[in-house]
Parts: C-alpha cells; sequence; structure tokens
C-alpha cells in the first residue's frame, strides 16, 4: 500500500502539479505584457545578441561575477554541478542508454558526491552575514535543507548503502512508459525518492521558478532597439487631458504661436 | 580597479524618520490625483495593485522570481548611506512583494505565516510612503542581479498604486504641475525664458562680438532642441554651447515655451503623468513642425 502510494500515485501526481504549475506560472508571467522598453544596458541591439547574453546569463552568472564573487563561486559551482547530476540520472529514465550520458556517467557521480559543498556554502553564508540573514525567509532554507537532503541522501545511496540498481532502472522506466511495476528498495532510496517528490511539487510555487523566470526577464532579454518605435499596448487608457486648473494647455500655445511677435510677452 | 564602498553594518530603522513632505492639494489637483488620501485608501490601493501587476510583467515576475540571494543588497546608495536594512532593494522590494503574497497569492492567504506575507495596514503604508520614496530608480540593484530584477521597476508600481489613493510627495507632484503650468520643471514662464534668450544673444555680442541667435518658438525651424531646463537658468554655458554649434552647424533650430524640460518627474509619480509630461515634447515638435527634436537629460 505505501509503496503503492510512493512509487505510483505520488511520483504522477507530483509530476502533473510541476507541469501544470511551471504552465500556470509561465501562462500568467506571459499574459502581462511590457509596456516600457527598459532594458539593462549595455545591452544587445538583435535577437542574436540577445540570445548570447541569456546564454551567458544561464550558465556563466556574470553579473554575479561583479556584484558578489563568494556567491558567484558557490552559486555557479552549485549550478554546474546539478546540470551534471540531472543529466546523469537521464541513464535510469531512457533505454537505450545513449552515448553521451554513459560518458558523462563518472563525472555525473563525483559532481553528485559534491553538490553539497555550494549548498552548504551558501547556507553558511545566508546565516553568516547579517544581510542575508536580515532577508531569509522560510522558504529560501526550506529550499536548501530539500536540496541537501537529496543530494546527501543521494551521496550515501551511492557510497554506503548501494540500492539494487536494476529495480531502481525498472521502476523509473515504468513510471516513464506508464506502466508501474512493484519493486523492493532500501529506504534511503525511498527517502531519496520521496524528497524529490517533494520538490517537484514545491517547485512551481516557490522562488525555484527563477530557473524560468530568467528567461522572460525585461531587464535582460529585451533588444536595445531604441530606434525602432516601441508602443506600449495599453497606452490609449491614458489619453491626455487637461485640467482647468493647468494654465499652460496646448491650445493656450497654439494662440501664443499665432499672435505677432511684439506681442506675446506675456 | 574597483575599490568598493564599505558596508555599513545594519541599522534597522536609520532612515525610518525621512519621510518625504506630502504632496499639496493645490499640486494634487493639477496632477489629476485624488486631493487627499482616500478613505478606503487601501481598497483602492489593492485595486491598483492588481491593475498594475496584469499591466506590467516585470512586476509579478521580479516580485516571484526573487531568490533572495542579497547580491543587490549592498549595491543600493541609500542603504550604503544610511545602513537601514529596509534600504537593501531585495527589502524594499519585499514590502511590496509581502502585500503581494498576502492579498494575490494562495499560499499568503491562507498561511501568511510562512508565506512571507504581510497585511496592507497603516505601518506598513507608511514603510511603503518613506522607503519607496528613498529609492531614487537609478537601476543600479538590476546590474548586480542574476536575473535582472529591477527593483527601480518595483518602486515605480509602488508609488503608482500609492498616487492612486492620494499620496504622493510634494516634491515630485509641485514639479509635474509646474510642467503643466510652464513648460518646465523649474517654473520658468514662457516671458522669462525668452527674456533669457535675448540676454545671452546680447551677452554674446557684448563679450565676444559675435551675433549667435538662440530662437524660441520659431514655427518651421529644422530642430527643436529641449534642454534640461536649468541650462537656460543656472547652466547657461551649456545653452550657450548649444547655440554655438547650431550657429557653426549653419542649421536651424528653435526652443519651445510649451515644453523646455527634457527631465520627466512624472516618471516618479504615475504613468499617466509620465506620458502628460512627454506629449508636451511632441506637441512642440508638431505645432512648430519641425523635423527633429534634440532631447537631453
Ligand atoms: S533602483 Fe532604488 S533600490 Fe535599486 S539601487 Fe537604485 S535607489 Fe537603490
Ligand atoms: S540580486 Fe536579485 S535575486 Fe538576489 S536578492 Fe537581489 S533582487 Fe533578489
Amino acid at each position: 500500500m505505501v509503496n503503492q502510494i510512493l512509487f505510483v500515485v505520488l511520483p504522477y501526481l507530483s509530476a502533473a502539479i510541476f507541469l501544470v504549475g511551471v504552465l500556470y506560472r509561465f501562462i500568467l508571467w506571459m499574459k502581462a505584457p511590457v509596456p516600457l522598453r527598459i532594458v539593462t544596458t549595455p545591452a544587445p541591439k538583435t535577437r542574436r545578441g540577445v540570445a548570447w547574453r541569456m546564454a551567458g546569463d544561464v550558465l556563466w552568472f556574470p553579473s554575479l561575477i561583479k556584484a558578489d564573487m563568494p556567491l558567484w563561486a558557490a552559486g555557479w559551482t552549485f549550478h554546474m554541478l546539478l546540470w551534471m547530476v540531472l543529466l546523469r540520472h537521464l541513464r535510469y529514465f531512457l533505454y537505450p542508454v545513449p552515448g553521451w550520458v554513459e560518458g558523462i556517467q563518472t563525472a555525473g557521480l563525483y559532481a553528485g558526491y559534491l553538490i553539497p559543498i555550494p549548498l552548504a556554502a551558501l547556507l553558511i553564508r545566508r546565516l553568516a552575514t547579517e544581510r542575508n540573514l536580515y532577508i531569509s525567509i522560510l522558504g529560501d532554507y526550506f529550499s536548501l535543507f530539500l536540496l541537501l537532503g537529496i543530494s546527501v541522501s543521494g551521496f550515501l545511496l551511492g557510497v554506503f548503502f548501494r540500492t539494487y540498481i536494476v529495480d531502481v532502472k525498472a521502476l523509473a522506466l515504468g513510471l516513464v512508459h506508464f506502466n508501474p511495476v512493484q519493486v523492493e528498495v532500501h529506504w534511503l532510496f525511498a527517502l531519496h525518492f520521496l524528497l524529490v517528490l517533494v520538490l517537484l511539487i514545491y517547485f512551481p510555487f516557490s522562488k525555484l521558478m527563477h530557473a524560468g523566470g530568467l528567461f522572460l526577464s525585461p531587464t535582460r532579454n529585451q533588444r536595445a532597439n531604441f530606434e525602432k518605435r516601441f508602443v506600449n499596448p495599453w497606452d490609449d487608457d491614458y489619453p491626455v487631458s487637461y485640467n482647468p486648473e493647468n494654465i499652460f494647455p496646448p491650445e493656450k500655445y497654439s494662440e501664443m504661436l499665432k499672435k505677432p511677435k511684439s506681442e506675446d510677452k506675456s | 580597479m574597483r575599490t568598493p564602498l564599505p558596508i555599513p553594518p545594519l541599522k534597522t530603522g536609520a532612515s525610518a524618520h525621512q519621510k518625504s513632505y506630502p504632496a499639496k492639494t493645490k499640486d494634487m489637483i493639477k496632477v489629476d490625483l485624488p486631493k487627499e488620501r482616500a478613505k478606503d485608501w487601501k481598497e483602492v490601493m489593492l485595486k491598483k495593485m492588481a491593475e498594475v501587476l496584469d499591466r506590467n510583467r516585470s512586476v509579478r515576475l521580479y516580485l516571484e522570481s526573487c531568490v533572495k540571494c542579497g547580491a543587490c543588497a549592498d549595491k543600493c546608495q541609500f542603504f550604503l548611506g544610511t545602513g537601514d536594512p529596509k534600504n537593501m532593494p531585495v527589502a524594499r522590494a519585499d514590502l511590496l512583494r509581502k502585500v503581494y503574497n498576502r492579498y494575490f497569492t494562495l499560499g499568503g492567504k491562507i498561511w501568511g505565516k510562512v508565506n512571507e506575507a504581510a497585511d496592507l495596514d497603516e505601518a506598513m503604508l507608511q514603510d511603503w510612503y518613506t522607503y519607496f520614496y528613498q529609492c531614487s530608480e537609478c537601476r543600479r540593484c538590476s546590474v548586480a542581479c542574476p536575473f535582472g530584477i529591477d527593483t527601480a521597476e518595483i518602486t515605480m508600481a509602488a508609488r503608482e498604486i500609492m498616487a492612486a489613493a492620494g499620496i504622493a510627495t510634494k516634491y515630485v507632484t509641485e514639479v509635474v504641475a509646474k510642467v503643466y503650468d510652464t513648460g518646465n520643471n523649474l517654473g520658468i514662464w514662457p516671458a522669462a525664458w525668452k527674456d533669457s534668450c535675448e540676454f545671452l544673444e546680447q551677452d554674446l555680442k557684448d563679450t565676444e562680438n559675435i551675433d549667435i541667435r538662440f530662437p524660441v518658438d520659431e514655427v518651421g525651424a529644422e530642430i527643436l532642441l529641449v534642454p534640461p531646463s536649468a541650462d537656460n537658468f543656472v547652466n547657461i554655458d551649456t545653452m550657450i554651447g548649444y547655440a554655438k554649434m547650431f550657429h557653426a552647424a549653419g542649421i536651424s533650430w528653435t526652443t519651445s515655451t510649451y515644453c523646455n524640460e527634457g527631465g520627466n518627474f512624472g516618471m516618479f509619480l504615475d504613468y499617466g503623468n509620465l506620458k502628460k509630461v512627454n506629449n508636451r515634447i511632441l506637441e512642440a515638435a508638431r505645432q512648430l513642425k519641425v523635423k527633429k527634436v534634440y532631447w537631453g537629460e
């Protein structure tokens, strides 16, 4: 019964919440128009340039390098290791396993062993500096502890409590092909698996959505093609009108211009 | 070599007492805002906030995507100068974020405590008024942020929301009102503008013995020059510079008494006024039938 819930019901439920939630958030974001072309300069003038800028922001975090080096070191290391770990885990969901996934297996394993280090650094940094402690909220700690829990349990699974990998793969493939199978696994694996599901459920409701938000950020994804007219879609809702208290409305200016030059010294 | 300013220790409430002088009724009328704080200010503000969220992708996106990394925290000059933690850009945005969470997110509605939500009450409003008017909208924080989160846009949203309920500062509303009365931020009347231009013409003739014109309101000129109004008031060397340059280039130009101001304080108030102030440039250009506008600030 517990097995049924943990390995069948919950995975599908959390995957659904994750997908629907992320989609919903994206739709809410995209529905709102961008009224002003206020990109952070210096900004690229072309779409290709924007693509490069985005790629840089995703892969290299250039603004953090300038803003906060220690944060960059921890944050960048964490995100890159995370990529490695995620890609390595593809081997459980794909059959046959593609060559390149095989190729990064060893690197991915080590990435997984190392990933708690930058996470711990991020946590310590949050607690150790006054400013970061001040701005931190419950969700920040929750995300960090969740990720720490996942990575430490993963590390233990890989090094000390080796779970029977054939069963794990059967489980994952069964889920992917909508043909879930029942397997007996180590309790630590069950924990690792459960925490990942919690992460999936938590993701769309949390700041973890920054992963998607970055791509829509108007200060980063716009072009600096200021020479082209940019029209605010709701600009017409704000017609320009002068009230009687405004003593220099446009009509008065037209009158002034009509008068001969010498008279208009008023 | 970058030499960063020393980062001050947090001094809670260090600049809480520094409140901008509230707007005067006469100016509020001139900028088409409620004369005074609305009795149902909270409802008005929440309604405006819903509208602002629907109209600006950046606002919702930035409220929801901040990871509280703190990269922007020590980048704001108002924080560096005061040490007041609410002047850290992320904490400034949090003032709006908390209200947003409370009224516009499910988590904040049902379990505010764990979801960083707070009521829009008098204390919160006072914090908004204080700290959203201690932001110069310089956008330095957005350069530091890994996602380009622009606290200036959050500040603009908050001021727009407050303005809708009749809450604004004297400084900003007075300046905008002056633009509608005189065509510039400083309140220089058309006659004074012309006088100043004639004076400069005479002055150049007397001191440098050259005939250079400072045209005003000349219909059909090629270029409309919209300087910062201070250029014809205190920084007159700049004004002389423009005139000499146009003279040397042989280009016909003019200033306008209807619009002789490139700075737009509507930006610090709300969209309606931002547009109306900018519209004066267009209007002047149309009425003077110029081909181009040169516009500085
Ligand atoms: S935009 Fe505002 S919050 Fe950001 S650095 Fe400038 S003054 Fe500070
Ligand atoms: S730098 Fe950006 S993500 Fe980090 S705390 Fe500031 S606004 Fe939030």
